[in-house]
């Protein structure tokens, strides 16, 4: 059950989206994952440009040191940490021994090898400390400017204290997390690139504070005095609670005003910031803390496995520790055994004999337990990801430019051992190109065309379908494909509800986080946004004629044409007044804006359910019939968004402006009391219609797909799409087909909607009854499982029964994930070759990963793109972290893996080749190799050698033995080979030659050393003979038929 | 990752500045081609296909069956005498207290016997004896002994490693020292043949690399077997060490507790059905831990001494390869089974089992 403790919190937090940031809920409910540091009590008090004041609070300096070791401590502490591990630990204890006259073997033996993997090993630390330390120094010593005296000062990043003012230059990286006090940008904003953090390269919009926007000048920066109360240091990136005492007012801080270390300014030529947290204690460096590699299954494995062998050690040094105790004897006169004998031949003391013997025998047999296994296996695995992984041309875009990286080596091995892949959608399986598709405006749907999905249903349906022609005016460009001329030119103004029309493209125009860039014109304008969705949407308002191209703070200026009136076009400012931001919980954006004529509206687009829930009660027909165009959006593979407004009159946006004003000031839960607020004002909402958008499949998914399963390798889509869009993903990309039999467990069943009905209706007492509707879901989601398990049993049952899949919604999994129904799941997800869990949060993601990870104890592999998916993959054992063009590489690879028979590929996850079972077979044939070895050369050896009668010695029937044993070992070796290539044949040769080289020089010479000269021409007197030329030829022969005869009738008669 | 995600993090300060200035240098990123890191390599599949197995079967036996008829022919050529003596040479009123007969230094310890050659036995017939239950392995019998000492007689007194025969009660270094030389095997024999005596050559009977590089020819035995207890044969101090051939076989240990060593050699050939009699001292002690001892004549041959084994091994292996090259064909015949028939596979054969 370790699993769930393996799980990772610290970058869970990073994963969140940057922008999409302040997500209160969800971040908090990410952080139950694992652990998060407890926010320390208090606040802290931060003088700006004051460095006496805060003198006193000695906070730390903004130098950085990632080192582990330092000149001093990088021996004992390196040593520690080689001694961690149980086979060197082994050795050195094997060392001391081998120093003690017990011992049978000269120190050296033991002592060499042991320092040789010692010193590689620590040479590598060494040098990866000191790449480490280079780092932290060039880093501590780049240079900033600080206001010192009026003036700004260059100083290194490591002589900045907190409370410094600073100033960053474009381009520049923040040297530690700062408030934003004044930017060269108009209305004090800047521009961020996180993608240090976060891996995102769109550039995030960061907004300083109305009262300090003059402090730009250092003549007038240095005039600024405040005061800046907030939270502790923590690890949280996206969160930031505190409040500026500045010229007697509180002025709240959000994350907004907080510029983090690791990110850089783009768009902005300059901005003037103050130092909060320096350090270590910023927030990027509170999340680099101490993280547990991953330790892959093989690596345990061979632990046990080490085990076992001290095992066999143990008992082989045990008997004959009992044997030669009991040998021990006076009667043996000549081995001189009189009353002064040492212990461990004193035949008085047999105890005390067998004891040392064992000593001495764990000594000698020590070798048993190869030295060099993790410091080979560590090469190889280094070798493997550096020169194999990265360097495949297989796995090279050429489109982006990007090889494969594989950023650990630690779990190369795993890969082949996959057995269930756990894949985002969008980005992963989908190409995250997002284009406006179709919509559906006051209850009609606009757009032609099919979508792939579509097309793909169709196809296997045998249906032939005819390429619609493409109308002549299609606008087609990045983000917009779409295909109906009701709508274009102002064609709209002529269809049945031109009002709808015009709030429709205003919501999309409007509501928004998106950046323009570039030129103003409508052809070179190019968006920033946070994800493809919203930058779809905005082209789609482009191309409708209501062009986006400024915004400010406060303002959006979108270019309408045919609003008012055919052919007219006009440049209209909307006030922006309130965004209320994008979150996974909330699932919906809305922006409170003033039109120039003073009309006051909320538009609010989301997730269909949510914004459901919050439409007033009225135009019910366009309701639903805008539901039936969702469901059928859906089922043709297509996002969709539902886009509502509200009218809000001045006095109710007051009175609510003010609640919001006192939520976003508070300092505690602040995105709590954010989400409550905005619940205030996002209801009554009146429905426009929808949007869909196209996530196109990245090419070759479905073979791919295919080819996996056929491989044995089950696949989960977790998404966060609607069921019915993920179901027809899924169709799509072959993940589910018509022979599968399906169980879908759904919140949107008749019964669960019941009950969720009777508790809206009656709101009021939404509070009780919320508690009573989780019971009755539970037990509903419970009751679904049974029945689908049992349903999935029985089908089980009949061995050729249809292979199955389970399609869960992100609702039930929550009840599901319950630890009392978390087995039922389990149990039944395992039977299914695919799962499909949609309206999934990337707390679930991890959740599920780890649940089969820690349930099934297998081997997991995730892959997205997403910062949304990176607690999911860190759950995982392996990961595929696609970043944009990184999914070219999952694409690639998984061609590559499309075998001629992909079944093959069942062996890796059956762990076929490093089970037990083999284990045991090797086990025995080199037992039975073994005896060959001593039955041979002894029996053969107890006459006459060669013609001129003289025998063989102990040390020439050993080096015999020893002979063949190398000879054996290497043959068998190459025997092993799935292919072989010169290099095999070079290093199998050069084995056997390296020994027979060292024996020539070793037996060939006396050593003025004090050694016994017992091989002293040992291996001549053998070549002299024709003897050991026979048994070298026999020995090997025999000891590896048994191996061959394995091999080949397996081969034959009962292949993988 | 994680630590690594973080580090670059930080790192960007410098890797932003060397990114831009270098970003044209490193424009392409494509992996350079070689046939190593795309592991395709020359290589060739060593599949375990029938017609493989069935052709090392067949080229083994055929190399192994010559092998083992020729090593079988030159054993069966080799003449072996094995005379067992210990309990025969042990006259019949000490019967029960072997140790004190073989103890007592006054007993008559000569014993001859008479043994019959069934065979031609060409010259050189080789002398051996054969003990049993001797130890000469035991670590701490094998460690005993100086090599130093042995060659230079400036080493002599290095006897360290000798204990407990290293030196005399005072202190002065025996040469040779150590339990390996003290325990040096005493028996002698003496041959006649019709009332002649035959000569044991004592030439040539040890390795050269011992007789010249171990045992040097300026060490004389000193102070050798003076002790109380008497482990074995004594030397004569007059005759360097390399000279003393017994004593050099004797020290190149056995590897098992039964061995051979060679005594000497008779540079005549011995007629069938001849008399040979043998005079034996039975001096040494092998009664105290009930060790056989052995005298053997024996001629030999290339292959060295009586030895069936490798041939016998050599036939074994071979008729066994034939043998399964056979049975394979057989069934190869009876049952063919193309390459690649994916109906073999094991998920094919069992569907369920995964």
């Amino acid at each position: 059950m370790s699993g769930w403790e393996r799980v990772r919190p610290s970058r869970s937090r990073l994963g969140l989206n940057f922008q999409r940031g302040e997500n209160g809920t969800s971040s908090s409910r990410t952080v139950r994952l694992g652990r998060v540091q407890p926010q320390a009590p208090g606040h802290r008090t931060i003088y700006l440009n004051d460095r006496e004041a805060n003198q006193i609070v000695r906070f730390k300096g903004n130098s950085i040191s990632t080192t582990k070791y330092n000149v001093l401590t990088f021996l004992p502490k390196g040593l520690f940490e080689q001694f961690r591990r149980v086979a060197n630990l082994y050795f050195l204890m094997i060392s001391i021994l081998s120093t003690t006259p017990i011992s049978p073997v000269h120190p050296i033996t033991n002592v060499v090898p042991l320092s040789l993997v010692l010193f590689v090993s620590l040479v590598k630390e060494a040098f990866e400390d000191w790449k480490r330390f280079q780092n932290d120094m060039a880093i501590n010593n780049s240079l900033i400017d600080v206001l010192q005296d009026q003036k700004w000062e260059r100083v290194p990043w490591k002589k900045l204290q907190v409370g410094d003012i600073v100033k960053v230059k474009q381009d520049g990286f923040f040297p530690a997390d700062l408030l934003f006090l004044a930017s060269t940008n108009a209305d004090g904003v800047c521009y961020i690139e996180t993608a240090n953090l976060d891996g995102e390269t769109n550039l995030k919009i960061r907004k300083a504070l109305e009262r300090t926007w003059d402090y730009l000048a250092p003549e007038k920066a240095s005039e600024f005095k405040g005061e800046v109360q907030c939270e502790q240091p923590n690890n949280s990136l996206y969160t930031f609670s505190g409040n500026l005492l500045f010229q007697k007012q509180t002025l709240p801080l959000t994350p907004n005003q907080i510029l983090l270390r690791g990110c850089s300014l783009r768009n902005t030529e300059y901005i003037v910031g103050a130092v909060i947290f320096t350090g270590h204690e910023s927030k990027v460096m509170m999340n680099a803390m101490n993280v547990p590699s991953k330790r892959s299954t093989l690596e345990r494995k061979l632990d046990k496995l080490i085990l076992a062998l001290f095992g066999g050690l143990f008992i082989m040094c045990l008997i004959g520790a009992i044997g030669s105790g009991v040998f021990i004897d006076r009667k043996y006169y000549y081995l001189g055994l009189g009353e002064s004998v040492e212990n461990q031949f004193n035949p008085s003391n047999r105890f005390l004999v067998a004891t040392l013997t064992m000593f001495t025998l764990i000594t000698l047999y020590s070798t048993i337990i190869p030295i060099s296994l993790y410091v080979s296996i560590e090469m190889i695995k280094f070798i493997q990801s550096t020169q194999f992984i990265n360097k495949d041309l297989h796995m090279y875009h050429i489109e982006t430019n990007t090889p494969a990286l594989a950023r650990t080596s630690n779990l190369n091995e795993e890969l082949g051992q996959v057995e269930y892949i756990f894949s985002d959608k969008t980005g992963t399986l989908t190409r995250n190109l997002m284009e406006f598709f179709k919509c559906s405006i006051g209850g009609d749907v606009y757009g032609t065309g099919l979508t792939e999905t579509e097309k793909g249903g169709a196809q296997r349906s045998g249906i032939k379908i005819e390429e619609a022609q493409k109308s002549a005016n299609t606008a087609h460009e990045k983000g917009f494909n779409f295909d109906d001329a009701r709508l274009m030119l102002g064609a709209w103004r002529n269809e049945p509800n031109p009002d709808s029309c015009k709030e429709f493209f205003r919501c999309l125009a409007i509501c928004h986080t998106v950046l323009p860039e570039g030129d103003e014109s409508p052809e070179k304008i190019t968006y920033q946004a946070a994800s493809p969705d919203e930058a779809a949407l905005v082209t789609a308002a482009k191309n409708f004629g209501f062009f986006f191209y400024k915004r400010t703070p406060t303002m959006i200026y979108v270019r309408e044409s045919h609003a008012e009136k055919m052919g007219k076009i006009q440049d209209v400012a909307y006030e922006i007044l309130n965004v209320l931001e994008f979150n996974s919980t909330r699932k919906r954006q809305s922006v409170v804006c003033r039109y120039p004529d003073g009309r006051l509206v909320l538009y609010c687009k989301g997730a269909d359910s949510v914004i459901y829930e919050r439409l007033a009660d009225v135009n019910n027909d366009l309701k639903k019939s805008t539901r039936q165009h969702l469901e059928q959006f859906g089922s043709a593979g297509l996002r969709t968004l539902c886009l509502a407004y509200r009218d809000l009159s001045s006095n109710i946006y007051e009175s609510w402006n003010e609640k919001f004003i006192q939520a976003k000031s508070s300092l505690r839960d602040r995105e709590k009391k954010l989400d409550e607020v905005a619940e205030l004002i996002e209801k009554d909402l009146i429905l426009i219609g929808c949007t869909a958008i196209e996530d196109k499949l990245q090419e070759g998914v479905p073979s791919c797909i295919e080819t996996l399963s056929r491989a044995g390798i089950k696949i989960w889509m977790l998404t966060g799409d609607k069921m019915e869009t993920a179901i027809n993903i899924a169709y799509a990309c072959n993940l589910i087909n018509n022979n599968m039999k399906q169980f879908i467990i759904s919140s949107e069943t008749d019964e669960i909607r019941e009950v969720e009905n009777r508790v809206s209706r009656i709101s009021y007492l939404a509070c009780f009854y919320l508690s009573k509707l989780h019971a009755l879901s539970k037990m509903q989601v419970k009751k679904e499982l049974k029945k689908c398990l049992e349903e999935a049993q029985h089908y089980f049952h009949v061995v050729s029964g249809p292979k199955s899949a389970l399609i869960i919604d992100g609702k039930c999994l929550m009840y599901a994930l319950d630890p009392s129904l978390r087995g039922m799941l389990l149990n039944l997800s395992l039977n299914c070759s695919s799962v499909v869990c949609c309206r999934v949060s990337p707390l679930q993601k991890a959740q599920v990963t780890s649940l089969v990870k820690k349930g099934a104890r297998k081997i997991t592999l995730s892959i997205g793109d997403g910062a949304n998916d990176v607690s999911m993959i860190q759950a995982a054992h392996c990961w595929h972290w696609n970043k944009w063009a990184g999914r070219n590489a999952s694409r690639n690879g998984y061609a590559s893996l499309s075998k001629k028979y992909p079944e093959l590929y069942k062996e890796g996850i059956r762990n076929a080749f490093f089970k037990w079972r083999v284990v045991g077979i090797w086990a025995f044939f080199s037992f039975y190799q073994s005896l060959i070895f001593y039955h041979f050369v002894t029996t053969s050896s107890s006459k006459g050698q060669n013609s001129s009668g003289k025998m063989f010695g102990l040390w020439d029937v050993s080096t015999m033995a020893f002979t063949c044993v190398v000879v054996t070992v290497n043959l068998r070796l190459l025997m092993i080979c799935n292919s072989i290539t010169r290099w095999h044949y070079i290093s199998v040769g050069g084995s056997i030659l390296a020994w027979f080289i060292f024996i020539f020089i070793y037996s060939g010479v006396m050593t003025p050393y004090d050694r016994q000269e017992n091989v002293f021409f040992v291996i001549y007197v053998l070549m002299s003979t024709f003897f050991f030329y026979l048994t070298l030829l026999l020995v090997p022969v025999v000891a590896l038929l048994g191996d061959f005869i394995y091999q080949g009738v397996q081969r034959w008669l009962f292949p993988y | 990752m994680n630590t690594k995600g973080a580090t670059t993090s930080s790192a960007g300060g410098t890797d932003g500045a060397s990114d831009s200035s270098s970003a044209a240098k490193r424009n392409s990123k494509k992996p350079k081609y070689s046939r190593f890191t795309q592991q395709e390599l020359p290589a060739c599949k060593p599949i375990l296909t029938p017609g493989w197995v069935i052709t090392t079967f067949i080229f083994v036996g055929v190399i192994f069956i010559p092998i083992g008829l020729a090593s079988l022919f030159a054993s069966e050529r080799v003449v072996e005498i094995v005379y067992r003596y210990d309990e025969g040479c042990i006259p019949t009123n000490y019967s029960d207290q072997k140790l004190a007969y073989i103890q007592n230094s006054t007993t008559n310890k000569t014993c001859t016997r008479s043994l019959i050659v069934p065979k031609q036995m060409k010259r050189p017939v080789y002398v051996y004896y054969q003990l049993d239950n001797f130890y000469q392995n035991h670590r701490r019998y094998v460690k005993s002994r100086s090599d130093k000492q042995l060659r230079s007689r400036a080493s002599e007194s290095d006897t360290s490693t000798c204990d407990p025969e290293g030196t005399t009660p005072d202190n002065s270094p025996i040469v040779p020292c150590g339990l390996i030389a003290w325990s040096l095997f005493n028996d002698t024999y003496g041959f006649l043949v019709n009332n002649k005596t035959l000569k044991v050559s004592k030439r040539n009977i040890a390795w050269k690399s011992d007789q010249e590089h171990k045992f040097g020819s300026d060490v004389y035995p000193k102070n050798f077997q003076s002790g109380g207890l008497i482990g074995g044969a004594k030397l004569n101090a007059s005759i360097p060490l390399s000279e003393q051939a017994d004593l050099i076989v004797w020290m190149r240990t056995a590897a098992f507790p039964t061995f051979r060593k060679l005594y000497g050699k008779i540079e005549k050939d011995l007629e069938a059905n001849e008399n040979v009699t043998v005079v034996i001292q039975n001096n040494y002690n092998t009664y105290s831990f009930g060790g056989k001892k052995k005298l053997v004549l024996s001629t030999t041959s290339w292959i060295g001494g009586k030895n069936d084994f490798l041939g016998v091994a050599y036939l074994t292996v071979g008729g066994l390869c034939l043998f399964l090259a056979i049975s394979f064909i057989l069934v190869y015949v009876v049952k063919p089974r193309p390459l690649g028939d994916p109906s073999f596979l094991s998920w094919n054969r069992n569907p369920s089992g995964v």
